[in-house]
């Protein structure tokens, strides 16, 4: 069985049940998500720690929100990473994020296509 | 109450936006420091801010610093929100200005308890301001006729006689006294008499400018002040001041009483650099003058040169106050 890469109990604890902002923040995340990654990557494979730190802390921030739990520590581990100057670890740190966000980005995409009927 | 938040995450803003609104505050929501700095500094901006931490253009501890630069606007209760934990970013944060932090992913219920603490922060502010305000006001105003007092009168006569001196204009000082007012409240009874007061003295706010001033002086004498008054028509003014006065009973408790005034006007331009103890002797002499008249008149100050040697007494000791 897939883990859930959403902790849906919290999230709706967070948006105080309101399934209908719940849907507006996964669409939000739809929509930012894939330039957040892709920003990330990039000051990856350029080893630019200032903005591997930058760009994981803002993913960090989303995925929290979102009660991405999964996917919020491996974004907070990058940026660990990037203010210890660790940079010959970013590659390995960054495939086992870039796992754990297709999954979550692929079950959100279900989830909005089941709520949207 | 109106709040204003700035995050540069869009979910979390989002979040933010829609959890104050459920909970009744009147959301403001930017992406960045530096909107937010502006819209927290500008008159009557709002006065409870979230602040993200790290955001582009200036930080949330830089937006505190801006807004804790201000002397001159109400206190604005600035909150941090952060995923920082450490303490020293905690300490640094408040040090900035900052009056609390919140750390993120927040929780609904702890967020709006701790706009609650800004609140009613916010409140005993309001309170302590208009305590000020209400004892600002009794300190310079009259507590039967909310007119400048005494003390108010003679700053405001000092400062508009030296402004009348530099720019060469007149300013007509105007003394009056309700007559026979002894006999008023004698008839009618005190109640009766401080409503008398505070008609004459409604009456007399409404017959001058905005930019005059009216002052009860003591018991049942008033002074005006008419501001760049041009001297050809001061006297008529003052008569027009007078007539407000008489021509109307006035409607109190124990009836409809009518009462009169009677005035000394002195007009500063004929009277060099005098000190504004001097002039309002001077003006004194000249309501005396207008109470051996026969009361209900207007009479105007005249220089020792020109003086009637009948109002050359001393007046405080001579007129009779009814």
């Amino acid at each position: 069985m897939t883990k859930c890469a959403i902790d849906f109990h919290e999230l709706l604890a967070r948006v105080e049940n309101d399934r209908e902002l719940m849907q507006d923040l996964l669409s939000i995340f739809q929509e930012e998500f894939p330039q957040r990654y892709l920003a990330l990557r990039e000051a990856v494979e350029l080893l630019d720690a200032t903005r591997v730190v930058l760009e994981a802390h803002a993913l960090k921030g989303m995925l929290s929100n979102l009660a991405a739990g999964e996917a919020a520590a491996a974004s907070a581990e990058l940026e660990r990473l990037g203010r210890n100057k660790e940079t010959a670890k970013f590659h390995e740190s960054f495939a086992n994020f870039e796992n754990i966000a297709k999954e979550l980005s692929r079950q959100v995409t279900a989830y909005m296509a089941e709520v949207s009927g | 109450m109106r709040i204003l938040i700035a995050d540069d995450e869009l979910i979390s803003r989002r979040l933010l936006e829609k959890t104050l609104q459920r909970a009744g505050y009147e959301v403001t929501a930017v992406e960045n420091g530096r909107l937010a700095a502006d819209g927290l500094c500008k008159p009557q901006g709002p006065r409870l801010a979230l602040l993200d931490w790290i955001m582009p253009e200036l930080d949330g501890p830089g937006v505190c610093r801006e807004v804790r630069k201000r002397k001159d606007q109400s206190y604005v209760y600035m909150i941090l929100l952060t995923s920082k934990e450490k303490k020293e970013d905690v300490v640094a944060g408040l040090e900035s200005g900052a009056d609390d932090y919140l750390t993120k992913p927040f929780d609904p219920e702890e967020l709006k308890a701790r706009l609650r603490t800004g609140t009613r922060i916010l409140d005993l502010e309001d309170r302590l301001i208009e305590a000020r305000e209400q004892m600002r006001f009794q300190a310079t105003h009259d507590a039967l006729t909310s007119l400048w007092n005494r003390g108010v009168m003679m700053e405001l006569l000092a400062r508009e006689l030296t402004r009348s001196r530099r720019e060469g204009k007149c300013t007509a000082i105007l003394l009056g006294d309700i007559d026979h007012f002894k006999n008023v409240n004698d008839t009618y009874g005190h109640l009766a008499g401080d409503e008398v007061l505070k008609e004459t003295a409604r009456r007399l706010v409404s017959s001058v400018r905005s930019y005059d001033f009216v002052g009860r002086f003591g018991g049942e004498e008033f002074l005006v002040t008419l501001n760049n008054c041009d001297p050809a028509f001061g006297l008529a003014r003052a008569e027009k001041i007078r007539k407000t006065i008489a021509d109307h009973p006035i409607e109190t408790s124990a009836g409809l009483i009518s009462v009169s005034m009677s005035f000394g006007l002195l007009l500063s331009q004929e009277w060099g650099y005098q000190s504004v103890v001097e002039l309002l002797h001077e003006v004194d002499t000249a309501l005396y003058g207008a109470k051996s008249a026969g009361r209900n008149c207007v009479k105007v100050a005249t220089s020792n040169r020109q003086r009637d040697d009948s109002v050359e007494m001393a007046p405080e000791l001579m007129r009779r106050r009814q």
